[in-house]
């Protein structure tokens, strides 16, 4: 998270905003500051892009088939409902 | 005493407008080409959310029937899907209430950062660099998903609802009655306690 020739608080204060710095939500001020110190903090880098990676991992879950079984009785269970919805 | 006229909101019309219209003037027998469009998006969303794939698929069942029955009050001020899943998350929060589990943990930001300082990473590691096809494999998968399941609830959710749904911020917002910095603070926690289970995992292999 920090090293010794950086200001401490102010890698905190970063850490706190990467993942809106990722998702493109902070003003161009905060983006460059995020910017200009991940370039000389290397433990601010490495949690920035083990963040990102992270990220990029998650979004590649795959999604599961619905049992057919479980399709029919659905199916099954919308059919046999009362043709209005209740009050 | 009179009732203050509705405001006259923009409707929004976006791909499920029109169905949803016709099963709200009558058209009931249509209502099971809605669930066909999101059993699967539902399925998976529940799988998520909850402990097995039996308890997903009483969720999913669960979430259609409230659909059903709450359907009419949808006034088009918001996409469908965004109010389908308002009603999902209510449907899980819910079921999980009645349940008996143990309270939620909380996620601290200090329990992520005193990890970093006490190992002072001072390379980007092999997985974080890799390109990502050459990285993924099912054992991966399953341990981000096992990872994402670990997730206290409150936390899942954003998670589940922004980086795997792809709902902006706003509107996880919406979705979840929260504001956008309590999304923006649980989505931070929760990716940080992912990165540390892959880290772990990484670490260990």
């Amino acid at each position: 998270m920090h090293n010794d020739e950086h200001d401490h608080k102010h890698c905190l204060k970063l850490f706190d905003r990467l993942s809106e710095y990722l998702d493109n939500e902070l003003d161009d001020v905060t983006c460059t500051d995020i910017e200009k110190h991940v370039k000389e903090c290397v433990p601010c880098f490495v949690c920035l892009q083990t963040l990102k990676r992270t990220i990029d991992l998650c979004k590649q879950t795959e999604n599961r088939p619905v049992p057919k079984a479980f399709s029919k009785k659905l199916k099954e269970v919308i059919q046999n409902m009362p043709k209005t919805p209740s009050p | 005493m009179t009732v203050p006229k509705r405001a006259n909101r923009k409707k929004i019309k976006d791909k499920d407008f029109e169905l949803i219209r016709a099963i709200n003037s009558g058209q009931f027998d249509r209502f099971p080409e809605l669930v066909k469009r999101y059993e699967q998006k539902l399925y998976n969303f529940s799988l998520r959310m909850c402990r097995d794939a039996t308890d997903a698929e009483d969720t999913v069942q669960e979430i259609f029937l409230n659909v059903f029955r709450y359907l009419k009050d949808f006034r088009y001020e918001a996409k469908f899907k965004n109010w389908l899943y308002r009603v999902a998350a209510s449907t899980c929060i819910k079921k999980r209430r009645k349940s008996k589990f143990a309270p939620e943990r909380e996620l601290s930001l200090d329990e992520f950062i005193s990890q970093d300082e006490a190992e002072g990473p001072n390379q980007v590691p092999n997985w974080a660099l890799m390109p990502l096809d050459k990285l993924l494999n099912d054992e991966l998968l399953d341990k981000i998903n096992q990872a994402i399941f670990s997730l206290p609830e409150k936390y899942r959710l954003v998670i589940v609802l922004r980086d795997i749904e792809g709902f902006s911020t706003a509107e996880t917002g919406q979705i979840l009655n929260l504001s956008a910095a309590n999304v923006k603070v649980r989505l931070h926690r929760a990716r940080l306690f992912l990165r540390d289970k892959l880290k772990g995992y990484f670490e260990d292999a």
